[in-house]
């Protein structure tokens, strides 16, 4: 196969409060069979044997399900292709001599900690809002005991498939974190466990994701477009839905 | 911000409708205006609508701001994701487009509502609005301006009635979205064609 | 030494039961003083976090990640058992217990097992409860699929991501306990070293990740959670962070690591591409529901698969294994793999590769079904083989992927040191020599939600525990050792990556201590890391500061650790001369090239005591006896 080289501008920032800046790098004997984070790999490889820092970027399962990894790249996030995340992302789809844009995922919620990495833990403070069926463990009825029709078990599974990588975040020109909440809540909503706490679920969920800084909706839909799960937003209309009828209900 | 722009989607094609009773005639279309401006719950109309607008204003600018801050620090590549997205130059302007309308309501409240009073001279005691419009959009400059705020609101609308469907929980389908933009589009054409016939039919509607 | 698994006795299918009954228990107003400390946050450790939360106690949780969600649990892909018997297909726990038994060839403590498949069901129900949206039937019931070494349909399953749908359930039980205020999360934390005081582990110290600080948690009992040890092999289908440091630095505090040498190589992986490759990819057991394995007849046919006709291809597993064909146990179909291939038969550019085709699948059921069942799976193919494989067959190959040995634990899951627990993949307990497809979920899960709230509570309940603080000498002395190792590493500034030596420190695992073992091989794998581990303590280079954000050092240190765990590892496949599951010793095998254990000798848990970096660990023996699973020879024929 025919090697190619790239030519890469990634964002360095030594720390959380210091200032960053893009910075170029060529990348020789990219292999089209790499993924982008191996070439990276190969490029932090070569940073390293020099002496150099190498540049720090989150990953971990490498096959698009841990939701570790956080690249916009040339403006997208996980990059362009539908369904894919960044360690998803290869080399094949880049051209000879290309130039190509590194950024960390950009949201006030998700400021960066070095390089690429950022902190995401905002999304972990939504979740403990109400992410949950409040079951404690040893006090569940058979599992077969409530019957949940196919179609409905397969559209929570949908909404479930989120990956937390908050790519949603990163692409919304408001940074806003709808996809993320209404993918939980929508699951949740649709499975009868999820039913005795739902009103306060959705509430307190939506409370705390603007509490974190997130932005507001403006249902554009670059959240779907990038989701590594091909999220719809249709779960962004059910989580309204279920703001309006829990404020209803509540009231 | 949903409820209140399809509110005002409701009243501008109310707006429209009663506008295009211009067409048909001195009588129908002054007869129009005085039954609105006679009606004693007139007032209450334009307070309810007055609270539209601003709540819509508001909000507006509030969650716009509240967008803004939430990415501090901006990508320095930015692209359109694609697929899914519904991303559009009219999405990404509600603000601006937004503003503009902000600017232009008063004005167009200026020159209409509170523009020269001519009596009509077939109906006395009735406000001679018809007169008024005509002599307004003779004026070139007032012509094109307003033709050109038309289309910035048809634009806010091109993404503005498909997005509050999914506001208010409703939901985005594509027919939906493809109704919404006719509506605009129709909206546009409809309020626009008045000043248009009107300048260049030279005033002899 | 002869070590005591504290098993009790009586019929086993009423021990466990019979024992909560005798264990001592936290009153629940006293639990909030106890605080427990739990290093990992996958499904053993958020579901032991969680539930611990719930009783009351005082619970910190480690992760090496930035989110309890994203531990390697989430990759896990195939499903969860438990002996349900929905199916009405003749399931029962002792079948699933006896299956167990069997698919590990004999080389598990029989009443953990047995204890795994009888809350194998409340596992289920506790994650519906939950809301995890497993598969369905139209009629509203809970739907299953059948997995290797099993003739019943017990796998329960949400798609091909079920690990992920178990632990955001077990996740979402710990973000409700860290809503109570009953457990606190710390991300981005490394456990660096374990501290034993009096005897007993009582806490930790980390680095923390982000400033490379040092941390010390105190603590009155220690859960540790952190998976296999995969790695060591550097290509795995782990994830980049899965390591053996925290288990190995309990070794080195004095806790014994059962079985290291029984490595779960996965039959069904994405190959090998070139030399970049950062990991391997799995493709779901399942997947061998529907696919059929095969590879050409001749050496020389290097045709398409599409153009070669029926008769010139071998479906090699159907053929030896009528009774299981493409579903015989992991350990089986990788040998198979490897020893068609060594035969010149194997496909792509490597040749390291057999078919596993769907032709026959998409035919009888259609593409749809296909796709409902194994969709993500398909797409996840397609996306690093660039290749459509609803059209052309998948290539697959083994790879490393499971560990069946780790710490070893008593029936309580206690290690050796009082006060250190071991749950999930990082101890020996449940799956002998080779585990059985969707089993590893289920230990996971066994292990946190329903076992160790039993077995800590009789824990704390009857330890006299001093008051303790991170000022203790004891916390003192293991912290100065993580700094001392950390500035070493630094200072050395050899000439070599530390991914370099990862990566041949994996070569000479993979090759001499894979799917097949022998003595002459195990040998010099044994002088190749010995000589290879010093090098790596002379020549390599480390870059950037310790008191930084530094992903080089993290893997530094966790290499460092491999070099000396390898050398456990590779003594342990030397001492172990006989073939039992994964542990294939070429010298001992059947005629027709099946496993060969030796009972009479091997029937025990190798359990070995670090002595020291070049030292000889010391083995102990925990004698296994199997009073209620009928031992025989191992046959899916």
């Amino acid at each position: 196969m025919n090697e190619i080289s790239v030519k890469l501008r990634v964002w360095r920032q030594a720390s959380a409060d210091a200032e960053g800046k893009l910075q170029d790098y060529k990348v020789e004997n990219v292999v089209p069979d790499m993924s982008f984070l191996e070439m990276l790999d190969v490029l932090n490889e070569g940073l390293a044997r020099r002496g150099e820092d190498v540049i720090a970027f989150d990953s971990d399962c490498r096959e698009g399900i841990c939701g570790c990894c956080s690249l916009t790249i040339n403006g997208v996030p996980h990059g362009r292709g539908t369904g894919k995340t960044t360690c998803q992302l290869y080399m094949r789809d880049f051209a000879d001599g290309e130039t190509i844009t590194v950024e960390p995922f950009r949201a006030k919620a998700f400021p960066v900690v070095k390089d690429l990495v950022v902190d995401r833990s905002a999304f972990d403070g939504i979740m403990a809002a109400g992410g949950y069926v409040s079951v404690n463990t040893g006090a569940a009825p058979d599992g077969n005991q409530i019957a949940i029709g196919k179609d409905i078990a397969d559209k929570a599974f949908d909404a479930a498939a989120c990956i937390g990588c908050g790519a949603c975040v990163a692409a919304c020109k408001n940074a806003a974190a709808f996809l993320f909440v209404g993918a939980k809540v929508t699951q949740l909503a649709l499975l009868p466990q999820g039913h005795p706490e739902r009103e306060r679920r959705v509430i307190r969920m939506v409370d705390t994701m603007e509490e974190a800084g997130f932005g507001n909706c403006t249902n554009e839909a670059e959240c779907e477009a990038v989701c590594p799960k091909e999220i719809s937003t249709a779960h962004i209309t059910k989580l309204n839905r279920e703001y309006a009828r829990a404020l209803l209900k509540l009231s | 911000m949903g409820a209140t722009g399809l509110s005002l989607i409701a009243f501008l094609i109310g707006h429209v409708s009663g506008n295009l009773l211009i067409f048909a005639g001195e009588h129908a279309f002054n007869a129009y205006g005085h039954a609105l401006i006679s009606n004693p719950m007139i007032y209450v109309a334009e307070a309810g609508l007055l609270l539209l607008f601003v709540s819509h204003f508001v909000t507006g600018i509030v969650l716009t701001k509240e967008n803004r801050d939430a990415r501090p620090i901006g990508y320095q590549r930015n692209d359109r994701a694609g697929g899914a997205s519904r991303k559009s130059l009219a999405s990404t302007t509600m603000i601006l487009s937004g503003l503009v309308l902000l600017a232009f309501v008063p004005l167009h409240v200026n020159a209409f509502k509170f523009g020269a009073f001519y009596e009509s001279a077939a109906e006395p005691g009735v406000r001679d609005l018809r007169r008024l419009v005509i002599e307004t959009f003779s004026a070139p400059a007032y012509t094109a301006g307003y033709v050109i705020v038309l289309a910035i609101i048809g634009f806010h609308l091109w993404h503005g009635f498909g997005s509050a469907f999914e506001s208010l929980g409703v939901g985005y389908s594509k027919a939906l979205k493809r109704f919404g933009q006719a509506l605009a589009l129709i909206i546009t054409v409809a309020f626009i064609s008045i000043p248009l016939v009107i300048y260049l039919s030279e005033g002899a509607l | 030494m002869i070590l005591d698994g504290k098993v009790p006795s009586g019929p086993i299918d009423s021990r466990w039961d019979r024992h909560k009954r005798d264990m001592l228990l936290v009153n629940p107003a006293n639990r909030r003083k106890f605080n427990v400390i739990v290093v990992g946050t996958g499904l053993a450790g958020a579901s032991a976090a969680a539930s611990l939360g719930e009783m009351g106690y005082n619970v910190k949780a480690f992760t090496i990640l930035d989110s309890p969600r994203r531990s390697h649990s989430i990759a896990a892909q195939g499903g969860i058992n438990a002996a349900k018997n929905y199916k009405n297909d003749g399931d029962s726990v002792y079948r699933l217990f006896y299956d167990t038994v069997k698919g590990g060839d004999y080389r598990a403590r029989e009443s953990n097992v047995h204890r795994l498949a009888e809350v194998s069901v409340d596992i289920i129900d506790q994650c519906v409860a939950q809301g995890v949206p497993f598969a369905r039937e139209y009629g509203g019931m809970l739907d299953n699929r059948s997995f290797g070494g099993a003739q019943v349909s017990r796998t329960f399953y949400a798609r091909g991501q079920t690990g992920q749908q178990l632990l955001l359930g077990a996740y979402s039980a710990l973000m409700r306990q860290v809503d109570a205020g009953t457990v606190k999360i710390f991300a981005r934390r490394e456990m660096l070293d374990l501290v034993v005081a009096n005897g007993k582990a009582r806490g930790i110290v980390c680095r923390n990740l982000v400033n490379g600080k040092m941390e010390r948690y105190v603590a009155d009992a220690v859960l540790l959670c952190t998976g296999g040890y995969g790695n060591a092999y550097y290509l795995s289908t782990n994830a980049g962070n899965s390591n053996v440091t925290a288990a190995w630095r309990c070794a080195r505090r004095g806790a014994y690591f059962a079985n290291p040498c029984f490595v779960q190589i996965h039959p069904t992986c994405i190959p090998v591409s070139g030399s970049h490759q950062s990991k391997l990819t799995l493709m779901s057991e399942s997947l061998r529901n529907d696919g059929r394995v095969w590879v050409p007849k001749n050496a020389d046919d290097k045709r398409p698969a599409n153009e070669i006709p029926e008769e010139d291809r071998d479906y090699y597993l159907e053929r030896r294994y009528p009774a299981f064909g493409n579903l015989v146990p992991r350990d089986v179909a990788s040998r198979n793999a490897k020893v068609v291939c060594d035969e010149g038969r194997g496909v792509g550019a490597t040749g390291r590769a057999v078919y596993l085709d769907f032709t026959d699948a998409i035919e009888r059921l259609g593409e749809d079904a296909i796709r409902d069942r194994y969709g993500n799976l398909f797409a996840m193919y397609e996306h690093i083989a660039d290749e459509d494989p609803y059209k052309a067959p998948m290539r697959i190959y083994p790879a490393v992927h499971y560990t069946m040995g780790g710490l070893w634990v008593d029936y309580h899951l206690m290690s050796n040191i009082p006060g250190l627990f071991v749950l999930g993949e990082a101890n020996f307990s449940d799956h002998g020599a080779n585990r059985l497809g969707a089993s590893a979920l289920m230990q996971g899960l066994a292990d946190g939600y329903f076992v160790i709230p039993y077995t800590l509570a009789n824990y704390l309940g009857g330890a006299k525990l001093d008051a303790l603080s991170t000022d203790h000498d004891s916390f003192a002395e293991a912290q100065n050792s993580v700094s001392e190792r950390i500035n070493k590493l630094l200072a050395v500034n050899g000439a070599r990556t530390v991914t370099e030596f990862h990566r041949e420190l994996g070569q000479i695992l993979w090759d001499k201590v894979g799917m097949s073992r022998k003595q002459d091989t195990l040998h010099e794998a044994l002088d190749e890391v010995r000589k290879l581990r010093d090098e790596y303590a002379q020549n390599v280079k480390v870059v950037g500061r310790s008191d930084d954000l530094n992903r080089q050092m993290e893997v530094a240190l966790r290499v460092d650790d491999y070099m000396e765990f390898a050398e456990m590892l590779v003594s342990d496949a030397l001492d172990r001369d006989e073939s039992c599951g994964c542990h294939f010793r070429e010298e001992h095998q059947t005629d027709d090239g099946e496993c060969m254990r030796n009972d009479e000798r091997y029937s025990y848990v190798a359990a070995w005591e670090f002595k020291g970096r070049n030292a000889k660990p010391e083995l102990h023996k925990e004698q296994l006896e199997f009073k209620f699973a009928e031992v025989k020879q191992r046959s899916y024929k």
